[in-house]
């Protein structure tokens, strides 16, 4: 029965797509039908269902939490309850601009990812189409690719300073070059076919790259720039302990000074906020972008 | 006698220590024919469509199109691939239109009526406006040939296109194909297991033994059963005589283990 409307529902987005819409009507109207397993192997849950036992399975764990801490059986200095990461959150956002240190954050963030994202774009998908470059350039990004970047933050404040450019770089670092690797990767896996029949059809090389590989690559490319802006974000606290006086991983940085342990708490869960939410943005894009999948 | 229009001598092909082509061969295709390779499976024939087509070069010897050695590829030799492909992020309807995206020597106007035809010559036309990825295997198959047809190169390399269809919609567009063929003055290399569609339309049938691949046998089909190929002309007897004869050939050339 609960699934019902959701089923509709899911026929009304693919507006346009006859066929779907058919198979909604079709399953909405069959009258008794056998209840479905949930645990089909590889099959759909119903959305509503889907999503309380998401939030059911995470509101349970904070529930878990906070009895813990509770009842006592955690030292609340090293572990406080989540009422009291969430009270501090409220403090720090009415009395020390978290806001505003959020902000900071998340356009570091984004200013060092869409740098690292237009230059690998390009980088990546040179490399892949023509040998020349990806064999002069493949071992030495997978090389740099496995520098840690904590180890390289001294080095980045001998060159930049300790001004906004390090904490770019650093970032930049983190991502570019893990970045490219996949860009290329993206681009070796479209089918030598979508090629090969364009060529047929008369194209040139720009064309070719232009009007059917990026095509080719893109969903997958989106994908991959999801995934490393949530790299990002965890590079965000090296980038911002490092002499830096804004910033959630500075706030954070100050508060563990004090012992603040529901602060350093709220700076964290701050984050993982700002990168589910994000992402789940991206996520949708995708699914607006590559409709027809 | 005609010109020979496509030619090839003395083509070898090799990949790494795999001989798939390694007698030299040698045949000629006079222009505005249908040749229909049909052999074993492995035995070399897409390896030969995709050097006419300039995707695979040659190990020795060479191919040349009125004269002149084929190159890299290009709008003249046009391709229906075996695994047939469509550009997912394309509807029905534009994956047909991209065959012209290249051609700047026809309007716009023209390329949409172009599209449009052959969509019907399909029966691709009421799903237009679908994905890919919404349709039929055999549908996408019929967007690959649409398209390929609709790009007007002069040679269709064709190399087992009407595999995923059911019978009727491989008999209505064998009829179609054939009349395309005759009507624009095309030159058509077609790959097939079927016999029956070797025979219904081929103007010449090249047989081919397993690998590595040498002709078998040459029939001139046109010859016996003339130009005209009509739905009819599937039951006399004449044609039925020409199939157990290719059949037979096959058999030969599949050789010992298949005896
Ligand atoms: N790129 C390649 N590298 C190595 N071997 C190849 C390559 N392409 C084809 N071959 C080999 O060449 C032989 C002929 O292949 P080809 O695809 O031309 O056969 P075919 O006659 O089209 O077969 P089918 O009827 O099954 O499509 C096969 O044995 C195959 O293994
Ligand atoms: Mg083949």
């Amino acid at each position: 029965m609960s699934d019902a409307p959701g089923a509709l529902a899911d026929g009304t987005r693919g507006e346009g797509k006859a066929v779907m819409a058919e198979g909604a009507v079709a399953v909405g109207s069959r009258p008794a039908r056998r209840r479905p397993s949930r645990f089909g192997f590889r099959k759909p849950l119903p959305r509503g269902l889907e999503l309380s036992i998401a939030l059911g399975a995470s509101l349970g764990l904070l529930l878990l939490w906070e009895a813990v801490a509770r009842f006592g059986y955690v030292n609340t200095l090293f572990f406080p309850a989540p009422s009291d990461v969430a009270a501090a959150m409220v403090h720090m956002f009415r009395d020390q601009d978290l806001a505003w240190h959020a902000a900071v954050s998340t356009a570091r963030v984004w200013s060092a990812f869409l740098i690292a994202a237009v230059m690998a774009i390009p980088m990546g998908i040179l490399m892949s189409s023509y040998r020349v470059i990806g064999a002069a350039s493949e071992p030495v990004i997978d090389f740099i690719r496995y520098l840690p970047v904590p180890a390289l933050v001294p080095l980045a404040i001998i060159w930049f300073g300790v001004g906004e450019e390090t904490k770019i770089f650093l970032l930049w670092l983190g991502t570019f070059f893990q970045l490219v690797l996949l860009v290329a990767d993206d681009m070796r896996r479209v089918p030598q076919e979508y090629v090969e029949i364009t060529q047929t059809l008369g194209a040139s090389h720009y064309q070719i790259l232009r009007d059917v590989a990026f095509r080719a690559m893109l969903p997958s490319l989106v994908d991959n720039l999801r995934v490393t802006l949530g790299w990002c974000w965890t590079y965000l606290i090296i980038a911002e302990i490092v002499a830096a006086s804004s910033g959630i991983g500075f706030v954070i940085w100050a508060a563990r000074r004090y012992m603040k342990t529901p602060e350093v708490m709220a700076g964290v869960v701050l984050i993982g906020i700002i990168g589910l939410a994000s992402d789940q943005i991206l996520r949708a894009v995708h699914r607006r972008m590559f409709r027809y999948l | 006698m005609t010109a020979p229009y496509l030619v090839f001598d003395g083509v070898t092909k090799h990949f790494g220590p795999i001989a798939v082509v390694d007698v030299p061969f040698d045949y000629r295709i006079e222009k505005n024919q249908f040749v229909v390779f049909l052999g074993p499976s492995g035995c070399g024939k897409t390896t030969l469509m995709r050097m006419i087509g300039g995707l695979d070069e040659p190990s020795g010897g060479e191919i040349r199109l009125e004269g002149a050695p084929v190159g890299p590829p290009d709008r003249r030799r046009g391709m229906v691939f075996q695994s047939y492909s469509s550009f997912p992020w394309l509807t029905v309807a534009e994956n047909v239109a991209f065959g012209m995206k290249y051609r700047s020597d026809i309007g716009e106007e023209e390329k949409l009526a172009r599209r449009d035809r052959y969509l019907d010559l399909v029966g691709l036309y009421e799903f237009s406006d679908a994905y890919p990825a919404r349709v039929s295997g055999g549908m996408r198959q019929r967007i690959a040939i649409a398209r390929t047809l609709a790009a007007g190169s002069d040679v269709l390399l064709m190399d087992e296109p009407f595999g995923a269809l059911d019978a009727q919609r491989r008999e209505g567009l064998q009829v179609q194909l054939r009349r395309i063929q005759k009507r624009d003055a095309k030159t058509i290399v077609f790959v097939t297991h079927d016999v029956e569609e070797a025979v219904f339309l081929a103007d010449k049938v090249v047989v081919f033994t397993k690998r590595p691949a040498r002709i078998a046998a040459e029939v001139d089909v046109a010859e016996r059963l003339g130009a005209d190929r009509t739905l009819e002309l599937r039951e006399s007897p004449e044609f039925f005589a020409l199939r157990n004869e290719l059949l037979h050939l096959l058999r030969e050339a599949a050789g010992d283990d298949e005896r």
